[in-house]
């Protein structure tokens, strides 16, 4: 008698596979840390995507971060395309995951702030580093070492196009 | 996740698909040099990329790949016999040599040059570090021979196997790549195995078992870091090298040999998984090379007379719940290689990709899936030769080291990803 494992690997099984959806609409929160990966982020926010939110900039007011000691102070806010100011914290809070993407060479250090409200929040955080034209192994090694104490995972992008196929795959 | 057109477009390798156009850029293996063992040896049915072949190796050493079906009226040329520099079919004697050129048919004159006008296509066939390796491509565009060090070291100093998997190679290949499941799927297997036990690295896999993941591209395909903490503001980094379209590289333990994978797909069901294991600068030991005979590591127990996987389908892969209660195994599999192919299996002939739930941790995955389509797409769009056909790309090297926190490791251990000549391997 065949075994299970050998019917249900089969052509013909497959089409038994059940199609009911097995996964609920996620909320990425996709942040920019600088005015290049901005544009970038601008231009994939207009395609279409699930439940994504894109943010452009991020904007602070006292010292500290959230999450960090005295952080409760922190005020910070992250700015969409529309103009919006949206807290961060609660903005982290509602999400599923949060991915920040900087462009090689640029100041990435606004990563902290976002990491501490992750970390409050228990939220994970990718971070992508798109190339730049022009931009030297040294740029891109400065960007990572911005992004490095703070993410699960982290990206050197092939290419802007890699953005929207990340989001893509992560059903953003 | 990948939309259905996608997914057909990234996992089909027959002739005319742009992935499969993909493949017929590079030199593949094709067999083990122990399949053809001697001139005049039997000859072996090939399946590779969809196309059904024929190899042998003829009276004068001569290796050939040509189509498996005579030009009279079709009949395998698997029945026929491989004598005085040709392969004859034995239905009406019809010859054919190592190109697929038809040399004799005997119903004809010699004199009337009938024999000439008829040729089988072939692939070149070559012997490189105890695998024969074909190129299906353009004849005009063959590029130069592989240089991967496992194929490039004296003999005695590697070894390769391989083995059936029964589904598409792209679900295969993303497992070489995906450096998460290892601290579930194989943690049995870091203190028990031959080849992995006793390295100095190891405990760092023990103790920390959510490592952290660092992605880049490199020349020909990408290198994917893993970091787990280690003493005194150090990292301990295991980088997988990915040669496109289908070379992976897993990172070394101490002094043990180092080994890594191919998949070459067979059809769209059906690929080889490839095993090579070699050392840079010294002869494999006889209870290595016993141990990978025996299938440890990451090779396989056969059936016997086959490369098919004594644990396989038909046999729920000798499932043993008793030991994955006890931890010994963690999916009740034994071996690593089969540990893999047993999940990768289950996922179906042809993974469904539009129905998978990706996390940030596979960006891996999803990087190659992206370069491949990319590759694909310029090839066919504007012939742009692919990243990982050019011999400089096949000289990487997989690594495992001790760096400062704030290196990155594509600096920090730049020398160590490079084969280098009677160079040791970089690992602890
Ligand atoms: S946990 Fe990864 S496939 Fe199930
Ligand atoms: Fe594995």
């Amino acid at each position: 008698m065949l075994s299970e494992s050998a019917r249900m690997t089969t052509a013909q099984e497959a089409s038994y596979r059940i199609q009911y959806p097995n996964s609920k609409r996620r909320a990425a929160k996709v942040i920019a840390l600088d005015r290049t990966s901005a544009k970038i982020v601008d231009e994939v926010s207009r395609l279409p995507w699930n439940g994504a939110s894109f943010f452009t900039s991020l904007s602070f007011s006292a010292k500290g971060s959230p999450g960090a000691e005295g952080g409760e102070a922190l005020q910070a806010w992250l700015n969409d395309l529309a103009g919006h100011a949206m807290n961060l914290v609660a903005e982290v809070a509602s999400s599923d995951f949060v991915v920040v993407i900087t462009a090689a060479g640029e100041d990435a250090r606004a990563v902290s702030i976002i990491a501490d409200a992750c970390k409050l929040h228990n939220k994970s955080l990718v971070g992508l580093v798109v190339p730049r034209d022009g931009a030297s192994e040294e740029a891109v090694g400065e960007s990572l070492n911005h992004l490095r104490p703070y993410t699960r995972m982290l990206v050197v992008a092939s290419g802007v196009d890699y953005v929207e196929a990340m989001l893509t795959a992560l059903r953003a | 996740m990948l939309k259905p057109e996608q997914n057909d477009y990234v996992t089909q390798t027959g002739p005319g698909t742009p992935m499969g156009e993909l493949f017929r850029c590079y030199w593949i293996p094709a067999l083990l040099s122990e399949e053809l063992p001697e001139n005049d040896c039997p000859p072996v049915r090939v399946k590779l990329l969809s196309e059904r072949l024929l190899a042998f190796r003829d009276s004068e050493g001569r290796l050939g790949l040509i189509d498996e079906f005579c030009a009279h009226r079709g009949v395998s040329l698997w029945f026929g016999r491989n004598e005085d520099c040709g392969l004859r079919c034995p239905y009406h004697g019809w010859k054919f040599d190592v190109t697929g050129q038809c040399v004799e048919v005997p119903s004809e004159p010699a004199e009337s040059g009938y024999a000439k006008k008829i040729k089988l296509k072939s692939y070149p066939l070559i012997e490189k570090g105890g695998v024969l390796w074909t190129y299906m491509g353009d004849p005009a565009k063959q590029p130069a021979e592989p240089e991967f060090e496992f194929c490039t070291v004296p003999l005695n100093q590697t070894f390769s196997s391989k083995r059936l998997q029964e589904n598409n190679w792209l679900q295969a290949m993303e497992g070489g790549i995906d450096s998460s499941h290892v601290s579930w799927l194989h943690r049995g297997d870091l203190s028990s195995d031959p080849l992995f036990k006793g390295a100095a690295g190891n405990k760092y896999n023990m103790a920390d078992l959510s490592p952290v993941f660092e992605v880049v591209e490199s020349d020909g395909g990408l290198l994917i870091g893993a970091r787990r903490n280690a003493e005194d503001d150090q990292y301990y980094w295991r980088i997988t090298p990915w040669v496109m379209p289908t070379y992976t590289g897993v990172p070394p333990r101490g002094d043990h040999p180092i080994h890594g994978h191919f998949w070459i797909p067979i059809d769209d069901h059906n690929c080889w998984a490839w095993s090579y294991d070699y050392h840079p600068t010294r002869p494999l030991s006889d209870t290595e090379v016993q141990a990978m005979r025996d299938g440890k590591g990451i090779h396989v127990k056969y059936v016997p007379g086959t490369y098919i996987p004594l644990a396989n389908k038909t046999n729920d892969y000798l499932m043993n719940r008793e030991a994955q209660k006890a931890g010994r195994t963690y999916s009740g599999v034994e071996g690593i290689g089969m540990q893999d192919a047993s999940l990768q299996e289950s996922m179906g002939p042809i993974c469904d990709r539009t129905k998978e739930n990706l996390v940030g941790t596979d960006n891996g995955v999803i990087m190659a899936r992206h370069r491949l389509m990319r590759a694909a797409k310029a090839l066919a769009e504007k012939g742009v030769i692919p990243p990982g056909v050019n011999p400089e790309h096949h000289k990487v090297r997989q690594a495992a080291l001790l760096l400062k926190r704030d290196v990155h490791f594509k600096d920090g251990a730049k020398e160590a990803l490079v084969a280098k000549k009677g160079v040791r391997q970089t690992s602890v």
